[in-house]
C-alpha cells in the first residue's frame, strides 16, 4: 500500500488523488491540471513535462501540486519542481507521485518537493534514511539557495 | 592543484557511505537490477562482458604522486595489477568485484579521489588540455574553471537525471588540445582587451551514432556567469531533450532539431531569469579556486641545450623521443614530457601498477609531484627540467614508457572494444596491436608526420574514430567483425568529422588498407603538407581508388587462384 512521507516522516494522507472527475469534487482533491477549472479542488497533479510557463501561475495558487514521475531516472520533474518554487513562488505542498524511488528523494527534496508517495512502508523508511544520508552539498538548491562556499565565507 | 578542504572530505565520505548502503541494499535484494544499474553508474561502475568495470575520475586529467600510488595499489589489491587510461582522462579498472567497490571508493576518498559521475546520464568528468598551466601557447589555465564546474555539477539536485550523458570540455590555449568542438558543451577561454577572462560557449558537439560539431551560442561570457549560463543550458536540455530514444537523447539532437539559433535564444531567455542568482560566482571564490592552481615556484635550472644537443647526436632514439614527446614549457629550461603508453604488445592506454609507481616517483624526481593523463591515453609529466631529460628518458625506456610516437600514427586512440566491453560490435585492441606491429619504423612514422588514428569498437565512439585523421570503426556484419574506415576527421582547431571511404573491411585487410592510404598520402603530398591537409586538398577519390581498385584486383586474383 502506498505510504506518504512528508517532511521526513510517514504521515496519514488527507488528500484524495482523482484521475477522472466525478460529480462532486471535495476541496482536498488532487485533480488533473486540465480539469482544475471546473472544480473547487485545491490540489492538482501534473506530468513532469508540462510547459510550466503555461500553468505555473495557476499552480502557484493551489495548496498542493503533485508531480507525476513516469519512470525512475526521468529528471524533468526536478526542473519542474525547481521552477514552481523559484520562479512561480509556489508555497504549498509539492508532492512526488508515480515512480518515486527512495534513492531519488534526496534530489527531489532539494528541488523543492516536501512530500513523497512511496510504494510501501519499507520504501518510505528507506526514503527517509536516504534524505538524511548527505549533510551538505556544493551547489545551491531550492531549499538551500546559497552554494557551500558562500556560507563558509559568511561564517 | 586543487586541495580538498574539510567540506570536500566530508562530502566524499558521506557519498561513499551512501553508495555502500546502496550496494548492501542491492545485494540484500531490496533494489531491483534496473534501479541499481542507474545508481552504480553514477559511481562509475559498469557491468562488462567479463567483469564489472570501475571508472575512476581524474578531474581534468590532473593528479598527484600520492594519488597515482594509490591507483597502483588499488589495481594491485583489487584488480589484476593494471589499469586503463581512458579518453576522458580517467582511469578504468577492468576486474574489480562488485561487492568490493565500496572499499575501493573508501580508499580513493583517503586521497581525495572518487568515481562520482564517471558514467550515467549526468554531467561527466570535466576535461581540459593535458598541458594546462604549463603550455607555452596558453592564454589562461582552464583547470580552475573546470574545478568550479566539477564542484557545481557534483550531485546537482536538478541535473543528475538528464536524458543522456553530458560532457563538458574547456580549452585555454591557442591550440585546442581538449577537443571542445565535439563536446556537449565546449568552452574556449580568452583574455579580453581589458585583461578579463571570458568564455566562448559551443554547444551540441559530440561523437557517437550521430557525430556533430558544436555551434557557438555565446561569445565573451564574463567569468562570473560561467555556472549560471551552464545552468541555463542544462535546464533547457533537461526539460526538452528527448527521452523516448536513447540514440536521440543527446543535446546535439535537440540543438539540431531547434537549430542552434533558436536553442541559443531559449538558453538566453532562461539565463536572463537566473543570472544574478546565488550560483553566480563571487570574485573571492574565483580567486580562491584560481589560487589553488598558482604555478609552483620554479627554481632556476641550468640551460642544458648544448649538453642536450650532444646527447641527441649520440643517441638517435633519444633524439626521436625529444622530437616527438617533449613540448615547450612556459618556463625557461623546463619541458613537458609525454610518456607514451603505446608500445608494441600492450593495449593502448594500459598501464601496470609498477609503471604507475614509477611515474609517481618520476613526477617527484623530475617535477613537483604532479602528473597529467591526456585524452590520447598517455601520461604527461608537466615540469621536467631540460637537464634531466636524458635521465628520465632512460628510466622511462626501462619501464616501456618511452615510445617516441606522441601525435604520430602509432599514438593510436583506442577504446577497450570487444575484448572487454559489452557494447562493442568488434574488437579494437587487436587492430591497434597489428598497426603498432606493422608500423614500427620511427623514420617512416616521423616522415608521415602528425597523424591521428582512432579506433572504436562500436558507434558509441569511445575511441573517437570520427575525429581521427584516419578513423576505424568496428561494425557487425551478420555476426562477423568488420571495420569501416573514414578519413579527414580532426578534433583540434578547425575540427571536422571524418567521411567514410566505402564498404568495410575484414580484420585481416585493415592493416593493408592503412598502408595503401599512407602510400597515397606520400605520393600526393606537397612539401611540408600533413596527412590531414593533403586529404583536404586532394579529396577522397585518390584514396578510394587505391584502396578499392587494389582490393578488387586482389580479390580477382584470389578467385582465379
Amino acid at each position: 500500500m502506498p505510504v506518504l512521507v512528508k517532511d521526513q516522516q510517514i504521515v496519514a494522507d488527507t488528500w484524495q488523488l482523482i484521475e477522472t472527475i466525478p460529480d462532486y469534487v471535495p476541496a482536498n482533491a488532487i485533480v488533473p491540471i486540465h480539469q482544475l477549472t471546473n472544480t473547487n479542488a485545491n490540489g492538482a497533479w501534473v506530468d513532469g513535462d508540462i510547459e510550466v510557463d503555461d500553468f505555473g501561475d495557476r499552480l502557484a495558487g493551489l495548496d498542493l501540486v503533485a508531480v507525476h514521475f513516469p519512470m525512475f531516472a526521468d529528471g524533468r520533474g526536478l526542473s519542474l519542481g525547481t521552477l514552481l518554487r523559484n520562479r512561480f513562488g509556489f508555497k504549498g505542498e509539492l508532492r512526488a507521485i508515480g515512480e518515486v524511488q527512495p534513492d531519488l528523494t534526496p534530489f527531489m527534496r532539494r528541488c523543492g518537493f516536501d512530500a513523497f508517495v512511496l510504494e510501501n512502508e519499507l520504501a518510505a523508511n528507506t526514503a527517509i534514511q536516504c534524505m538524511a544520508s548527505m549533510s551538505d552539498f556544493y551547489q545551491g538548491s531550492v531549499i538551500q539557495p546559497e552554494p557551500a562556499y558562500r556560507r563558509k565565507q559568511g561564517g | 592543484m586543487y586541495q580538498y578542504d574539510k567540506f570536500d572530505h566530508k562530502f566524499l565520505k558521506e557519498r561513499v557511505a551512501q553508495y555502500r548502503d546502496q550496494t548492501d541494499r542491492f545485494l540484500a535484494g531490496e533494489i531491483p537490477d534496473d534501479v541499481f544499474q542507474q545508481l552504480r553508474l553514477r559511481n562509475g561502475l559498469y557491468i562488462q562482458r567479463l567483469a564489472p568495470m570501475l571508472r575512476i575520475a581524474v578531474p581534468y586529467g590532473t593528479l598527484n604522486a600520492t594519488q597515482l600510488r594509490k591507483l597502483a595499489s588499488i589495481s594491485r589489491d583489487y584488480d589484476k595489477g593494471y589499469g586503463h587510461l581512458s579518453t576522458r582522462q580517467n582511469m578504468q579498472l577492468n576486474w574489480p568485484e562488485l561487492a568490493e567497490v565500496p572499499d575501493i571508493l573508501a580508499e580513493l576518498a583517503d586521497v581525495s579521489m572518487h568515481a562520482i559521475q564517471t558514467s550515467g546520464s549526468c554531467v561527466r568528468n570535466v576535461t581540459t588540455d593535458q598541458f594546462a598551466g604549463v603550455a607555452a601557447d596558453e592564454q589562461i589555465d582552464a583547470r580552475p574553471y573546470a574545478e568550479m564546474l566539477r564542484q557545481w555539477s557534483t550531485y546537482h539536485p536538478e541535473f543528475e537525471w538528464l536524458p543522456r550523458k553530458f560532457k563538458i570540455a574547456l580549452n585555454g590555449a591557442d591550440s585546442d588540445r581538449a577537443a571542445i568542438a565535439v563536446h556537449d558543451i565546449g568552452i574556449q577561454l580568452r583574455v579580453d582587451e581589458s585583461g578579463h577572462t571570458t568564455f566562448d560557449v559551443y554547444v551540441g558537439g559530440g561523437l557517437g551514432r550521430t557525430p556533430a560539431i558544436g555551434a557557438l551560442i555565446r561569445e565573451n561570457l564574463p567569468e562570473k556567469h560561467l555556472l549560471t549560463y551552464v545552468e541555463a543550458i542544462l535546464r533547457v536540455y533537461n526539460r526538452y531533450g528527448r527521452r523516448d530514444n536513447k540514440y536521440k537523447a543527446r543535446i546535439k539532437i535537440l540543438v539540431k532539431a531547434m537549430s542552434p539559433e533558436v536553442f541559443g535564444e531559449k538558453v538566453d531567455a532562461e539565463w536572463e531569469l537566473i543570472k544574478g542568482n546565488p550560483q553566480e560566482l563571487t570574485q573571492d571564490e574565483i580567486e580562491r579556486i584560481v589560487g589553488c592552481f598558482d604555478p609552483p615556484d620554479y627554481p632556476a635550472v641550468p640551460d642544458a641545450s648544448s649538453t642536450l644537443a650532444s646527447q641527441r647526436l649520440e643517441d638517435p632514439t633519444f633524439n626521436q623521443w625529444i622530437q616527438q614527446n617533449v613540448a615547450e614549457h612556459k618556463q625557461p629550461n623546463y619541458t613537458i614530457v609525454t610518456l607514451s603508453t603505446k608500445a608494441t604488445g600492450i593495449p593502448p592506454g594500459d598501464v601496470t601498477d609498477v609503471q604507475m609507481d614509477a611515474v609517481a616517483d618520476w613526477s617527484e624526481t623530475f617535477g613537483f609531484g604532479e602528473i597529467r593523463i591526456s585524452h590520447e591515453q598517455n601520461f604527461v609529466l608537466p615540469d621536467v627540467p631540460q637537464h634531466q631529460l636524458f635521465e628520465l628518458y632512460q628510466l622511462a625506456r626501462a619501464e616501456g614508457l618511452a615510445s617516441a610516437n606522441q601525435g604520430l600514427l602509432t599514438d593510436v586512440i583506442c577504446c577497450p572494444g570487444g575484448d572487454y566491453c559489452s557494447l562493442a560490435n568488434a574488437k579494437s585492441i587487436p587492430v591497434a596491436e597489428e598497426i603498432l606491429q606493422r608500423f614500427d619504423d620511427y623514420d617512416y612514422l616521423h616522415d608521415l608526420g602528425p597523424l591521428d588514428l582512432n579506433i572504436s569498437g562500436c558507434m558509441n565512439a569511445c575511441g573517437h574514430h570520427h575525429v581521427g585523421h584516419i578513423g576505424i570503426l568496428g561494425v557487425d556484419k551478420r555476426g562477423d567483425e568488420f571495420y569501416q574506415i573514414s578519413l579527414g576527421g580532426n578534433a583540434t582547431n578547425s575540427a571536422s568529422l571524418g567521411k567514410i571511404i566505402g564498404p568495410s573491411f575484414s580484420r585481416s585487410e585493415v592493416v593493408g588498407v592503412i598502408e595503401r592510404l599512407l602510400d597515397v598520402y606520400v605520393d600526393y603530398r606537397a612539401e611540408g603538407e600533413t596527412f590531414l591537409s593533403c586529404y583536404r586538398r586532394v579529396g577522397m577519390d585518390p584514396f578510394k581508388d587505391r584502396v578499392y581498385i587494389q582490393e578488387s584486383e586482389s580479390q580477382t586474383y584470389a578467385r582465379a587462384g
